[in-house]
């Protein structure tokens, strides 16, 4: 090694880091083309992007002095020489040999990485390597002449040395070595890409002239004196500025699923083979962005699902053509944005999972009792594969199909804010859907005070909000053992007292006073967190905390409110699990009314909505009523509002809130009608959060009544007799607001049982 | 502040110390070792977390964590003004703030005199103090924010059983 030679250390390194940077991008490609060449044999192109990466690495590595690395890719440049000049043919053996070297050459990269070595000769096997690179030119130029010698010729020399590793499992003579590589190509990815992100320097410059833009406004603010005219301005010029400011590194942050999804297809192909499987893969969406730490946080569960898809889903060849479906299976990734989250969805054509014998299941493993699991819905028995008791067992996977590690997979997701949601039809396939934040550094949040503290709850486990009078306090709460209840409609949720749960001074006349309960849920933990007051909703920016403060696990950051004073973040599933609240299944067997446990099961599959009374549409008579909903994500709080402090502009109605000037729709015309009765008659207004080409805007709906918050259904909608989505909520058909309807996208958003 | 160190950072011999109050007792902490010192500020209380951890406050976009010296000291809850210290990280420890009552000035003072903690001492104040400076007026307390670090007093086991006798006594 001579790497002594060089003077100056730190510039090596800095040589070293961008090298390795760079060769990584060059093996990603590789990895693409790879799989892509397999498919398509005779394309030039591919075969010279792949040659062009390992030759990048050989030549760069030579200059810095990594022999080892230098041998083995000037080994894996001479055969795909000799593929480029059409000496060779692209068969299996010389795909799983190319992506043998890929991984050996991520492999030394990693270690010169962690280490700023090569590593010595004893961790891998690079020799090996090299010598079935040599077999594999030499060997093929033979094949050629003689093809049925290629078999015994190159495969197992190879694989006997392969099989004489500690690492290795146990293979049949017959497989080839890929399941150990398989393994490998996890670790490899995770590290490497934390560390460094490219941007475009269009973005980069927008950022520099705005933060140019922040230093001559403070420049400015700095300078005027208390009072000063223009100093209103002033606030506004920095306002936007800083909004500006952020949406540009935010999309600096913003990275291209696509990344993420380029992994796949190798994965796929060694999964496939390993299974016996025919897989396609396809992807949708590749570009859509989501910060580059989330990106990070969906990859595991994104890989798990993705190995589930193949593993369980798609069924053997055999099998699909029994089934009138192709040989080969389908598994589509799709990336999307929807409403200020991106959605990401795994969907296979395969068997889709029985509820049967997931509740068969379910039973054996005492999760639910008979009785219960004859009652439950499709939906119901879906998300019992979430449950972490139902997964663990080796032998469920076997039986139920699916559901290995799913509730890793849901904690992971809800980890950062998201949610997974489960569809499947037998036969048809089965669809996994992780819905996760734009982005974990600003969130929305509501702001509730506890024993003279503020806290703050992310809006993405809060379900409902419910306000608790004084003199209904009495008959509302019930006890059993030590644990409080709230009867809420029909059901029975558990009550946590935040200022009991963290010790704080209970804050004046508790007992007597009017509360909020906050329903909250995450991590199949469902509960009301019972808050002496709510205070505005926030987009909070997140701060970590310190991890002496970590440890306590009862919250996730801090933030600087708008008032300027701090709140601590609450992390609602630890705060659950601190308190003692069982998860949904378990509450399952605790409580046998089962409205409680439709409805504590289904939430996750449904959509919350609010429903509404309005007029009849398109009735001229004016007499009847039907019920509407509009999604409760959509709508941000409910305000009864005098009819007095609406005002008008250009004859529209607006109102003032908290400081924001919000327009008012009013479809069934109930200001006039209110605005003629006495002078102290309110309106009830939904302030709601509509989607627009630029993010979302608040608008005001002014409607007769609000009738509850509920689960409900989306029924499928049939385009042709009924543009608006209708939704089966209580058992009753309700609308759903157009502007605000779920999006349903071209999936199949309703699965009303296992008749399909 | 700034000035003063570099100013006195040259001089070998001597060096200048940050002097501190907190309760009756004097204090003083290398100003070489002190990042920046923050007036009046009220911390957020962090429930559940160890008594000695007075809050976070913001700091440069940062949510620092604060330690009660008096806390650690065993004295009562000041509510009077307040100084925070803001002490870098080193190595992969994170910043972090000390709350003591104020700050009386700093002073130079030769690098040999600091005497080592007597042997005498209780084990929380061996834990805690550096070793003592004897000045005309009485004795100076030296400090190593090393010692004081949250990281190090959680895994002392001292304080953080301090924390559990307090929260079993009736407030």
């Amino acid at each position: 090694m001579d790497r002594g030679q060089w003077p100056d250390k730190g510039e090596v390194e800095e040589l070293t880091k961008e090298f390795i940077a760079e060769s990584q991008e060059g093996l990603e490609r590789m990895e693409l083309c790879l799989t892509d060449l397999e498919k398509r044999p005779d394309d030039g192109e591919l075969v010279a992007e792949i040659f062009r990466a390992v030759h990048t690495i050989k030549g760069t590595t030579g200059f810095l002095g990594f022999a080892r690395l230098e041998k083995l890719a000037h080994a894996g440049e001479g055969l795909l020489g000799a593929l480029r000049d059409g000496r060779l043919a692209v068969t299996t053996e010389l795909i799983s040999g190319l992506l043998q070297l890929m991984d050996g050459l991520r492999r030394i990269l990693q270690t010169i990485e962690t280490t700023g070595t090569e590593g010595e000769r004893t961790t891998d096997n690079v020799d090996g390597l090299i010598e079935l690179l040599l077999r594999l030119k030499t060997a093929e130029i033979v094949a050629m002449e003689d093809p049925t010698s290629q078999k015994r010729d190159v495969g197992h020399p190879y694989q006997l040395r392969i099989n004489a590793e500690p690492t290795s499992q146990n293979l049949d003579a017959g497989q080839t070595a890929l399941p150990i590589v398989a393994a490998e190509v996890s670790a490899t990815n995770s590290s490497t890409h934390e560390k460094t992100l490219r941007i475009d320097v269009e973005v980069l410059n927008r950022m520099m002239n705005q933060v140019g833009e922040l230093v001559l406004t403070r420049n400015r603010i700095l300078r005027c004196s208390p009072g000063t005219e223009d100093f209103p301005e002033l606030a506004r010029r920095l306002d936007s500025v800083t909004a500006e400011l952020r949406e540009s590194v935010m999309q600096a942050r913003m990275q291209p699923v696509g990344h993420l999804f380029n992994k796949f297809p190798r994965m796929m192909r060694d999964l496939a083979i390993q299974c016996g499987r025919q897989v396609r893969i396809a992807f949708e969406g590749q570009e859509t962005g989501l910060d580059k730490s989330l990106l990070e946080a969906v990859r595991d569960p994104l890989t798990h699902a993705v190995r589930n898809a193949v593993d369980h889903g798609i069924e053997s060849p055999e099998e699909r053509l029994k089934a009138g479906k192709p040989a080969e299976g389908v598994v589509r990734l799709r990336a999307f944005h929807q409403s200020g989250s991106v959605v990401i969805e795994v969907i296979d054509d395969g068997a889709g999972i029985s509820t049967k014998r997931v509740l068969a299941k379910a039973v054996e493993r005492g999760l639910v009792t008979l009785e219960q699991a004859e009652a439950m819905t499709q939906r119901e028995a879906l998300q019992m594969i979430f449950v972490a008791g139902f997964s663990t067992a080796k032998k469920v996977t076997n039986v139920s199909g699916r559901g290995m590690g799913m509730d890793v997979v849901r904690s992971n997701v809800e980890n950062v804010g998201g949610s997974v949601e489960l569809e499947s039809r037998v036969g048809l396939g089965t669809t996994v859907r992780m819905r996760v934040p734009l982005t974990l550094a600003i969130v929305p949040a509501l702001v509730v005070q506890s024993g003279g503290q503020s806290f703050a709850l992310p809006q993405s486990s809060l379900v409902e909000l419910v306000y608790v009078p004084r003199h209904e306090a009495e008959q509302m709460l019930e006890r059993m053992g030590a644990t409080q209840l709230y009867r809420m409609r029909e059901g029975l949720l558990p009550l946590v007292w935040l200022d009991q749960l963290l010790g704080l001074e209970p804050s004046a006349g508790v007992e007597g006073a009017d509360f909020y309960i906050a329903v909250v849920e995450s991590d199949g933990r469902r509960y009301g967190l019972v808050a002496d007051d709510l205070k505005a909703p926030e987009e909070i920016v997140v701060k970590p905390l310190s991890a002496e403060l970590r440890e306590i696990g009862v919250f996730s950051g801090a933030t600087v409110l708008g008032s300027g004073t701090l709140a601590l973040i609450l992390d609602v599933a630890a705060t659950g699990a601190r308190a003692g609240v069982r998860q949904v299944a378990e509450v399952l067997n605790l409580v046998s009314a089962s409205q409680t446990q439709s409805e504590t099961a289904q939430i996750e599959m449904e959509s919350s909505m609010v429903i509404y009374e309005s007029e009849k549409r398109g009735s001229t008579d004016g007499g009847g009523r039907e019920q509407m909903a509009m999604p409760l994500s959509a709508v941000e709080r409910i305000e009864s509002v005098p009819v007095s402090e609406i005002e008008y502009a250009a004859g529209r109605a607006v109102l003032q809130y908290r400081g924001e000037l919000i327009p008012l729709e009013d479809e069934d015309d109930i200001l006039r009608e209110k605005s003629a009765q006495e002078g102290s008659a309110t309106v009830t207004v939904l302030i709601c959060l509509r989607p627009e080409a630029q993010g979302a805007r608040r608008v005001g709906m002014v409607v007769r009544r609000v009738l509850d918050v509920s689960p409900g259904t989306l029924l499928a909608a049939d385009a042709a007799e009924c543009k608006q989505q209708l939704a089966m909520v209580k058992n009753r058909v309700t609308t759903l607001h157009r502007e605000f309807a779920l999006e349903s996208d071209a999936t199949p958003v309703a699965v009303l049982g296992e008749v399909a | 502040m700034t000035t003063a160190v570099e100013l006195r950072a040259d001089a070998s011999s001597t060096v200048s110390i940050c002097s501190l109050r907190v309760g009756s007792g004097l204090f003083g902490i290398d100003t070489r070792q002190i990042l920046e010192v923050l007036g009046t500020t009220t911390p957020q209380r962090v429930p559940l977390a160890p008594e000695y951890i007075a809050g976070v406050v913001s700091y440069r976009g940062e949510m620092l964590t604060a330690v009660s010296f008096r806390t650690l000291l065993g004295l009562e809850r000041w509510t009077g003004t307040n100084c925070i210290l803001v002490f870098d990280g080193e190595q992969n420890e994170e910043r972090f703030g000390l709350i003591v009552d104020g700050i009386s000035g700093v002073i130079a003072l030769p690098r040999d005199a600091m005497e080592a903690n007597p042997s005498g001492l209780d084990a929380r104040s061996m834990e805690l103090f550096d070793g003592v400076y004897k000045l005309p007026s009485g004795l100076l307390v030296h400090l190593d924010p090393r010692k004081l670090r949250p990281s190090r007093l959680a895994e002392s086991g001292l304080f953080g059983r301090l924390n559990q006798e307090r929260q079993g006594e009736p407030r």
